[in-house]
């Protein structure tokens, strides 16, 4: 809109302008958006209430608007995030953030889990190398075979329960 | 104007430190005002009383933060035509009146009420053309959306506007030119949509 129309446009709409501008007749651009803005203007004068309308209020409005208010108390943080529709989603969302961290932990706890238990079923055949001190000489543990492990302390109990008996 | 020093001024101070009869002397002062508002906007009687009482439960619990820069009925305004699209949005209110909230009563009252209205245009147009002007008003920030309410709804002129606002003709003219241009853009995009 060219600006001898913008600097008027307020008493254009209001009507209030003693004759249309020249400029709005020849310019199609112009005209075209205050046609526009006539039309929205008359719109939102629809909005205006009737007047009789505050006539027939209820009486006892201050009590009722007092009430609410003690019922209502002081805003507190908490209730933006309660009542605010933005508050509902960061919670939904925490809700749902807090889920997912649960599933995972869960499922990665399972996983190492079952990854222990086919560690121990399976018979560990390593080599170890332990240091005792610097002095000391190094030990060696080749091969330790779980299986004879087992044994030998089957063993171990039986003798001590032959001796115990001997005793 | 200074809006620190008049008699209104003396009054919200006294709402500020608690004077309930100075609350209740703002609540008897503006309550027609809010209602008429109200139901200017969403033409929904029963529900204009519950909005009016959460328009002064606000002001009571905000009016701390009440700056002085706009005059009470101005902020007052501001906070009534907030909680209107407030209650639009959470109804979810495509359509601005369903006829299960609009009454028969209500209805005859439109009809009777209103000669500003070009009688030959029917009633469902009127209503859809009302709900298409809130729909473009929700697009425009609430300091735009108030003030050419306050303009085009109460009648005010750029200068009362300016002496209400704290702000210069100048920069209301501005404001209420942007804000029209932002409505025709709006009402093309939605136009296009369609």
């Amino acid at each position: 809109m060219h600006r001898e129309i913008r600097d008027h446009i307020e008493d254009v709409l209001a009507g209030s302008q003693p004759c249309t501008p020249e400029h709005l007749n020849q310019c199609e651009e112009c005209s075209t958006e205050v046609r526009g803005m006539q039309e929205q203007t008359a719109l939102i004068r629809e909005l205006r209430a009737p007047e009789d309308f505050a006539a027939d209020l209820r009486p006892g409005f201050y009590a009722r608007v007092m009430e609410r208010i003690e019922a209502e108390g002081p805003i507190s943080i908490w209730n933006l995030f309660i009542e605010s529709a933005f508050g509902r989603r960061i919670a939904v969302a925490s809700l749902a953030l807090a889920l997912l961290i649960g599933i995972y932990v869960v499922t990665s706890e399972r996983a190492a889990e079952e990854a222990t238990i086919a560690l121990e079923s399976q018979q560990v055949t390593t080599e170890q190398t332990f240091v005792v001190g610097e002095d000391a000489p190094a030990r060696e543990i080749t091969r330790v075979d779980q299986s004879q492990t087992d044994e030998s302390s089957q063993d171990a109990v039986l003798a001590n329960l032959v001796t115990y008996r001997e005793q | 104007m200074d809006h620190k020093t008049s008699e209104e001024a003396a009054l919200v101070r006294r709402v500020q430190a608690r004077d309930e009869m100075a609350f209740r002397e703002v609540v008897e002062r503006y309550q027609s005002k809010v209602f008429s508002i109200i139901f200017g906007i969403l033409r929904n009687r029963n529900d204009a009383e519950d909005i009016a009482q959460q328009v002064f439960a606000k002001v009571y619990f905000s009016i701390k933060n009440f700056d002085f820069r706009s005059s009470l009925l101005t902020w007052i305004y501001k906070i009534t035509v907030n909680e209107c699209y407030d209650y639009l949005r959470k109804k979810r209110v495509r359509k601005l009146v369903y006829e299960s909230d609009f009454s028969q009563e209500d209805a005859q009252r439109m009809e009777a009420s209103e000669p500003a209205v070009d009688a030959s245009v029917p009633a469902d147009t009127r209503l859809a053309q009302r709900d298409l002007i809130l729909k473009l008003l929700s697009k425009v920030s609430e300091e735009e959306r108030s003030l050419i309410l306050l303009k085009e709804v109460e009648g005010h002129s750029v200068e009362e506007l300016a002496g209400m606002t704290g702000l210069n003709e100048n920069t209301i003219k501005v404001k209420l030119f942007r804000t029209r241009q932002k409505l025709l853009r709006a009402a093309g995009r939605l136009t296009r949509t369609r």
